[in-house]
């Protein structure tokens, strides 16, 4: 994931490659990660273009009785993400600082208020009393916040990877790369949470 | 990725049978996709047990997890796409100077996940062109079924399959990567770099590749055969009405789609962040520019198809509603998320041979380019423009009617800055010193055919007419002319202009111009009368068709079928150049642009020292005038590698 390539000097110049020259101030993994997202939000945005056509063009009532949406269950939901952009803050800048302990306390915290999300999320489709086949809002209900809680899934997994290397120790106040574009990932996840929740629960 | 993978990724790096089983490669593929296949299966007849929905073995949504999403994902990770990754993510020590699967040594390597991008560009290549050949077929087949009136060989639905897939084929795996392919060859190397961004990344995006043509393809063979709406797959005829097949069409697409993001994001680091000092954005050679603003269409828009597939399929496999009118959804909705993404697609598709055209016509004319700058805005207001004009293909669809006259005004706008582009390639041309070999003549033949889509382009956005010839033989001409006479003919010209930096081998110039000629004759045999039928009315996607046109299709699909064969010139030339052509020279065409400054085939690293670029790529003509400068120890062993 981190294409950071030591400049390891080459005894023999026919084996290996030149040393790279970049030409941007932003590292490649970064821009990459930040070029995903966009590619990320345009995802989510055809997702939200069919909620749109659903909700507005056809007037399909939102939400159609006899469903209702756990409007409060998901805002404490929502405060959990929420506060877990927090955490993976704090850890990011733990170790910029250099602080070990910092990074894994706060790698783990976020991993289990993600977790947590995850199957408050989890429960909430399991008594929510309609399927996907129920109609039109029960698609876009459940297409959306299953689209984010896929995203979420991915996260985690990333947050679980950063975890494991965390506590193994490859991190350190000059090599944390991976904390930082894991970190970013999440940021997006939580955001995009907060778009999902105020058009689908709210609006 | 997935975190299944992690258990099976610590591969023993000794040990002859458990090597052979474990070890990175086909055999771990094949087992890896049957135990990914098994684990999808399980899940699904878990999930549906556990959730008590009957039937339990209900054989959609099964083949849609087990087949088309597990089993490609286990044959990823068996290849080894995934290996270093998985071992970042259990906390190995991971090298990441490892260069052990970069660069091949024989044929061998091009069947395994190769982290060199010009490897890569050649897997990609070849790929492509087998996929070329397989639709290429299918039109054929289609071909010979249209002869005559009435029904001969194929029954409607079957009929209707064979341009889907034939469409399917020839846009998500045979246009659009094998642009990607030439590009990952010649963009590092113009950059001045040696490798992508991502390696890693790019040997992962072609691995799809297969998967997504084998997944179309096959759907021929499941219960029901093939998806038969066309290429557009449009809603609700496609995600409800349409058998198993259609579901690997979705998926499909996703791969396919996921391919092109990946590489696209790819490209846009690489040329971000990998460029060779000196080498500022007004000093990138135009296929640069190019495959640029291509990847920022591709990574904006492509998401779009990748939803609009989505939601197809949850219609078809889990009963959603969204293109269900009955049940609260919005038909329209799919045309419109599709063709979002899918207009811009059709820069997807020419915009990178724009980037080509221009480095051949300016090598060929020993000119410098005409207005370089303006080539590269051009480009850009392409893209910002082809965001703003999807619904014109919508006229007809019952859609919101004041939508019509600005997307007509937008269509026709974009023709200004194509014209821009046409107009600087014929200046570039003019007075120059003409070469007319193979890539010029492609070059040219692209420009005359692509003037004449262009045209019936224009006309087509304009709404009387689109609604006059709307669904005709007329679309297909249009379509043929800007994706065969248009995208088909750059891609044989990079193909031919690349082919002795690629294979270190000359091609054969006169099989070249024959298979030149033949093309250019066969097409316009072939294309230009489907204009005539029609403006007469006849229908596209319609297996029978009226006696009147009798006369015509007969003589298309005679034409078609010797369109067909120049394709055996091409390869017959391919394959003996590449076996027993003579050694190419490191510079046969005497190009200014990077790749040309190291040996044909490049080394493995492309360069030993990054080269510092010192002025534009196409001073042609100009006394003295030089692109870039190699480090001085570099030349001696440029030497030494030249001579295998």
């Amino acid at each position: 994931m981190t294409a950071h390539a030591e400049h390891l000097p080459h005894d023999e110049h026919h084996h290996g490659p030149p040393v790279p020259h970049y030409s941007s101030r932003m590292t490649p993994a970064v821009l990459g990660m930040f070029l995903f997202i966009a590619s990320e939000i345009m995802l989510f945005g055809s997702f939200f273009t069919a909620y749109f056509f659903v909700r507005v063009v056809a007037g399909t009532p939102w939400p159609t009785p006899p469903f209702h949406l756990p409007v409060f269950v998901a805002f404490l939901n929502t405060c959990i993400l929420v506060t877990s952009s927090f955490t993976i803050h704090w850890a990011t800048t733990s170790i910029k600082r250099g602080n070990v302990w910092g990074l894994r306390a706060g790698l783990l915290l976020t991993f289990l208020m993600g977790l947590t999300f995850l199957i408050t999320q989890a429960i909430e489709y399991s008594r929510i009393g309609f399927n996907t086949s129920d109609g039109a809002f029960a698609t876009i209900f459940f297409c959306l916040t299953g689209l984010h809680g896929a995203h979420v899934f991915v996260g985690l997994s990333i947050l679980l990877f950063m975890t494991i290397r965390a506590f193994r120790g490859h991190f350190s106040a000059e090599h944390h790369h991976g904390v930082e574009i894991g970190g970013i990932y999440w940021h997006f996840v939580d955001v995009m949470w907060i778009v999902v929740y105020a058009t689908v629960y709210l609006l | 990725m997935t975190a299944t993978t992690v258990d099976h990724e610590v591969s023993p790096r000794s040990g002859g049978a458990r090597h052979y089983l474990l070890g990175a490669g086909w055999i771990r593929a094949l087992w890896m996709s049957a135990l990914f296949a098994a684990f999808g299966f399980g899940l699904v007849v878990l999930l549906r047990w556990w959730g008590d929905w009957q039937p339990i073995f209900k054989w959609t949504p099964i083949v849609l997890v087990s087949i088309l999403v597990c089993a490609p994902l286990g044959f990823l990770a068996g290849l080894g796409t995934f290996d270093y990754w998985a071992r970042y993510a259990i906390g190995s020590p991971t090298r990441v100077d490892d260069h052990s699967g970069h660069g091949a040594t024989s044929w061998k390597d091009y069947f395994k996940v190769n982290t060199d991008h010009k490897v890569i560009g050649v897997q990609y290549l070849v790929t492509t062109i087998v996929f070329f050949i397989l639709g290429g077929m299918l039109a054929l087949l289609v071909r010979a079924e249209l002869a005559k009136p009435g029904t001969q060989y194929f029954d409607p639905q079957t009929y209707n399959g064979l341009f889907s897939v034939h469409a399917s084929l020839m846009i998500f795996l045979f246009v659009i990567p094998a642009f990607a392919g030439l590009a990952n060859f010649a963009v590092p190397l113009m950059l001045g770099a040696a490798d992508m961004a991502f390696p890693r990344l790019n040997a992962l995006s072609f691995w799809l590749l297969p998967i997504a043509g084998i997944m179309m393809l096959s759907s021929f063979v499941v219960p029901g055969g093939a998806f038969a709406c066309g290429w557009t797959g449009y809603a609700p005829l496609c995600s409800t009405h349409q058998p198993l097949g259609a579901v690997f069409f979705n998926q499909g697409v996703q791969w396919a789609g996921a391919s092109s993001i990946m590489t696209a994001l790819n490209f846009l680091v690489t040329i971000i962040t990998m460029r060779a000092p000196g080498m500022t954005f007004w000093r990138m050679p135009l296929l640069v520019w190019a495959n640029f603003t291509t990847s920022l269409l591709v990574v904006i828009a492509t998401p779009f198809i990748a939803g609009s597939q989505f939601f197809s399929m949850f219609d078809h496999v889990m009963h959603t509603a969204f293109f269900d009118p009955g049940n609260g959804g919005y038909a329209l909705g799919y045309q419109h998320i599709f063709w979002f993404y899918s207009h811009p697609a059709v820069y997807i598709m020419m915009l990178p041979g724009f980037g080509i055209v221009s480095e051949v016509i300016a090598v060929f004319s020993r000119k410098p380019i005409f207005g370089y700058r303006l080539m590269a805005l051009s480009l850009m207001a392409i893209v910002v423009l082809g965001f703003s004009v999807w619904a014109h293909h919508m006229f007809v669809s019952g859609m919101a009617p004041w939508l019509r006259v600005p997307m007509m005004i937008t269509t026709l706008l974009i023709a200004v800055p194509t014209g821009i582009k046409i107009f600087s390639w014929l200046a570039t041309m003019w007075e120059g010193k003409l070469r007319f070999n193979t890539p010029m003549l492609f070059a040219l033949g692209f420009l005359s055919m692509f003037v004449i889509g262009g045209l019936s382009g224009v006309m087509l956005g304009a709404v009387p007419i689109d609604i006059h010839v709307s669904d005709t033989y007329f679309i297909v001409a249009h379509i043929h002319y800007v994706l065969f006479g248009g995208s088909v003919f750059t891609i044989f010209a990079g193909m031919y202009y690349w082919f002795p930096k690629i294979t270190g081998r000359m091609y054969n110039e006169r099989l070249g111009k024959l298979h030149f000629w033949l093309t250019f004759v066969g097409f316009n045999l072939t294309f230009f009368p489907m204009h005539l039928v029609g403006m007469e009315g006849m229908p596209r996607r319609v297996a029978d068709y009226a006696p009147k046109f009798a006369s015509l299709n007969m003589f298309i699909s005679l034409a078609s079928f010797g369109l067909g064969m120049s394709t055996i010139v091409f390869l017959y030339n391919m394959i003996t150049s590449w076996r027993n052509g003579p050694i190419a020279p490191s510079n046969p065409w005497r190009g200014m642009t990077l790749e040309w400054l190291v040996s044909s085939p490049p080394p493995t690293f492309n360069f030993d020292e990054i080269p510092q670029v010192v002025g534009s790529p196409y001073e042609y003509g100009v006394p003295g005038a030089q692109h870039a400068i190699l480090a001085p120890a570099r030349a001696t062993e440029v030497e030494e590698v030249t001579v295998p």
